[in-house]
């Protein structure tokens, strides 16, 4: 059916105002990041543009410079409050380490395992992949004390290796589940026609089948990278001097007032790593990576 | 090039039995095809020659080496899928090299073999492309590509044709028998479709129900068959078949059908009076001849080209005759037949086989 152009450019406005209305939290949020700190707080209502663009909340969270200095340059309009503890930058180190090794963990040991599931026959194994699933029914709060205790006696408590394990953990079912029904797509005559030409099962499974749930693959990091760089509660209970950036930025609301330049200014920058991480990623995220293999 | 011996075989699912004990005798360099009706056992044997399944019982021999746990890259064979079962990922030359690659086979002589591979199926153009690239029949080429450059003592082929349409198939059933007159390689072969069987095999193996029900070239279970079920399913369009009992008491030996129709037959030795019985004949020798002792009413009239179909009824059964002659025969129009008495095929109607 063909829309009249009054109907297509009704479409149009409405579509237009839909994405409005979800990226204006996005645009407020960078716009904020770049206020000075009385234009963040106006007694005359929201500003919009009428102000002074400033660096310096970035300087302070990204460059580590003091917030002292960045007042003395500006004439006073940055806020009360001293200290040093809004520098972010290892943060920012600590949680790339800490969602990169937790991806990269959970993906070998998920293609692995959702390799077997998909393929090796088990008894009750409909029972397992469930039990696999339920694992992630229960919410973290419920588990995170036991965890803290057992963190503390294996030592694991406020390392790096620590959130790895601990955000591997929570990731692998749904990893799991989500591999298993990429690896289901890929025929098993595949894998049949692989042995007979003479790999072994794990050489059809590094060579011809992983190759072939590549975008699947992708698609899971994206979702744990995501998971693992977001994450707040595992990481404010488990650590206490390492800081992923949601715990960091937790820290930011101090009993002398909620630091919104700096709160602004490195959410903004969090999205940044996330994005790239995903921009990598996604030349892998195609469909059809097994077209060809089959009839049609 | 080996012999392929399957020796009391017999498949089962947990309590389910699908293939009861099965005996065959593969010579070495013949084409053997595998035919039946779907579920009748054999892909699942020709599965369990490749080693893709288990065996439950009996022995499955490859040249003089029992194969039952010996895994499926070292039994030294070459499969063909039904949907190809390509790695999609590859290029064809990938595709078609990686089983040498596997054995570390040198640079050199990976080139040469895809390249005669590929000079063979007619695949030179294609070896840089990308299976997605390649309509079905090239697809299928590729498939039979990657099964010849390992020189395998066996192939096997699970419906290959299966998946192509009609004109390719027909010319890709020349190509795989043209291969094979080529390489001279043991091969099985599995299909539904009788008419491949029939033009590709030396030796057919028509199975049912997970027994087999005939071995023989082509000519000799169109020509002999063993029992009904062979005669109904091989041929189209199928024998006719008549039932009735075999009357020893009227001089001649005869046939009387359930309807009280009389067909002479010639004398053989296995008949005795009052035999419930059914009679078959092929359509190809059911004559329309006005001089013919059976007459019946043309029902429908199908023309072929070179033949032309005429079913009618005797007895209620619906039969066929076939004629090769120009025929102006309408529906309705009464119709004398005469069978070819030495055509004859007379079955028992309790065990189904067949009285000589």
């Amino acid at each position: 059916m063909q829309a009249s152009r009054g109907m297509q450019a009704f479409r149009d406005v409405v579509s237009i105002l839909i994405v409005i209305v979800f990226m204006f939290p996005l645009f407020w949020w960078g716009l904020s990041s770049i206020k000075p700190y009385t234009a963040i707080f106006n007694k005359d209502g929201p500003v919009y543009f009428d102000f002074q663009p400033t660096g310096q909340n970035y300087a302070v969270t990204l460059l580590g410079q003091s917030r002292i200095a960045e007042n003395l340059e500006s004439g006073g309009t940055f806020g009360a409050g001293g200290g040093s503890s809004y520098d972010s930058r290892q943060t920012i180190l600590q949680s790339i380490l800490i969602a990169v090794g937790s991806t990269a963990l959970t993906i070998v040991l998920s293609t692995l395992a959702s390799y077997a599931l998909s393929r090796l026959p088990m008894r009750g194994k409909q029972h397992f992949i469930f039990w696999i699933l339920s694992q992630r029914f229960m919410p973290p709060i419920a588990v995170v004390i036991p965890i803290m205790f057992m963190f503390r006696d294996m030592q694991l408590l406020d390392t790096i290796t620590g959130l790895i394990l601990a955000h591997t953990l929570i990731n692998i079912p749904i990893a799991v589940l989500l591999l298993k029904s990429f690896f289901d797509d890929v025929p098993k005559d595949v894998d049949e026609a692989a042995m007979i030409d003479g790999a072994t099962r794990f050489q059809t499974f590094r060579r011809i089948v992983l190759p072939m749930v590549k975008g699947g693959i992708a698609a899971t990091a994206v979702l744990c990278f995501i998971f693992s760089w977001t994450e707040f509660l595992l990481s404010l209970y488990l650590t206490t001097s390492i800081r992923t950036l949601p715990v960091k930025i937790s820290t930011f609301v101090t009993s002398t007032g909620t630091e919104w330049g700096f709160i602004t200014a490195l959410g903004t920058s969090a999205i940044v790593p996330s994005f790239i991480f995903i921009l990598l990623v996604q030349k892998h995220l195609v469909r059809g990576l097994t077209l060809g293999s089959l009839k049609d | 090039m080996a012999t392929v011996t399957v020796r009391d075989v017999v498949k089962k699912y947990g309590e389910l039995q699908v293939v009861h004990g099965i005996n065959l005798a593969i010579g070495e360099g013949s084409f053997v095809v595998l035919l039946g009706p779907s579920g009748c056992g054999k892909s699942t044997l020709l599965r369990m020659i490749a080693g893709l399944e288990p065996i439950s019982g009996g022995q499955v021999l490859i040249g003089d080496r029992v194969v039952n746990d010996v895994h499926p890259k070292d039994r030294n064979i070459a499969m063909v899928f039904q949907n190809y079962a390509l790695y999609a990922h590859m290029t064809v030359r990938q595709n078609m090299s990686f089983s040498l690659e596997l054995r570390n086979a040198p640079k050199a002589e990976i080139d040469k073999k895809v390249a005669w591979a590929a000079s063979v199926l007619n695949l030179e153009p294609y070896l840089e492309r990308y299976p997605k690239q390649l309509s079905g029949g090239q697809r299928q080429r590729v498939a039979m590509g990657r099964a010849i450059v390992r020189n395998p003592e066996v192939f096997l082929f699970d419906e290959p044709l299966s998946n192509l349409d009609a004109k390719l198939r027909v010319q890709m059933r020349t190509e795989i028998k043209e291969l094979h007159q080529r390489l001279k390689t043991t091969t099985v072969y599995v299909t539904h479709d009788q008419i491949e069987a029939m033009t590709m095999a030396d030796v057919i193996v028509i199975m049912r129900n997970g027994h087999i029900e005939q071995v023989g070239s082509p000519l000799e279970v169109y020509d002999r068959p063993e029992n009904l079920f062979v005669a109904e399913f091989i041929g189209s369009p199928s024998m006719n078949l008549i039932p009735g009992k075999i009357d020893l008491e009227a001089g001649a030996p005869r046939f009387v059908s359930s309807g009280g129709t009389p067909i002479a037959l010639a004398a053989r030795p296995g008949l005795t009076h009052g035999q419930p019985v059914v009679l078959g004949i092929r359509p190809e020798h059911t004559h329309i001849d006005a001089t013919g002792e059976l007459s019946s009413t043309v029902a429908v009239v199908e023309p072929t080209g070179p033949e032309t179909h005429v079913y009618f009824a005797i007895d209620g059964k619906d039969l066929c005759a076939v004629t090769r002659e120009r025929t102006t025969i309408a529906p309705g129009a009464p119709l004398r037949l005469r069978l070819d008495t030495d055509q004859i095929h007379i079955f028992d109607q309790a065990t189904g086989r067949v009285v000589r």
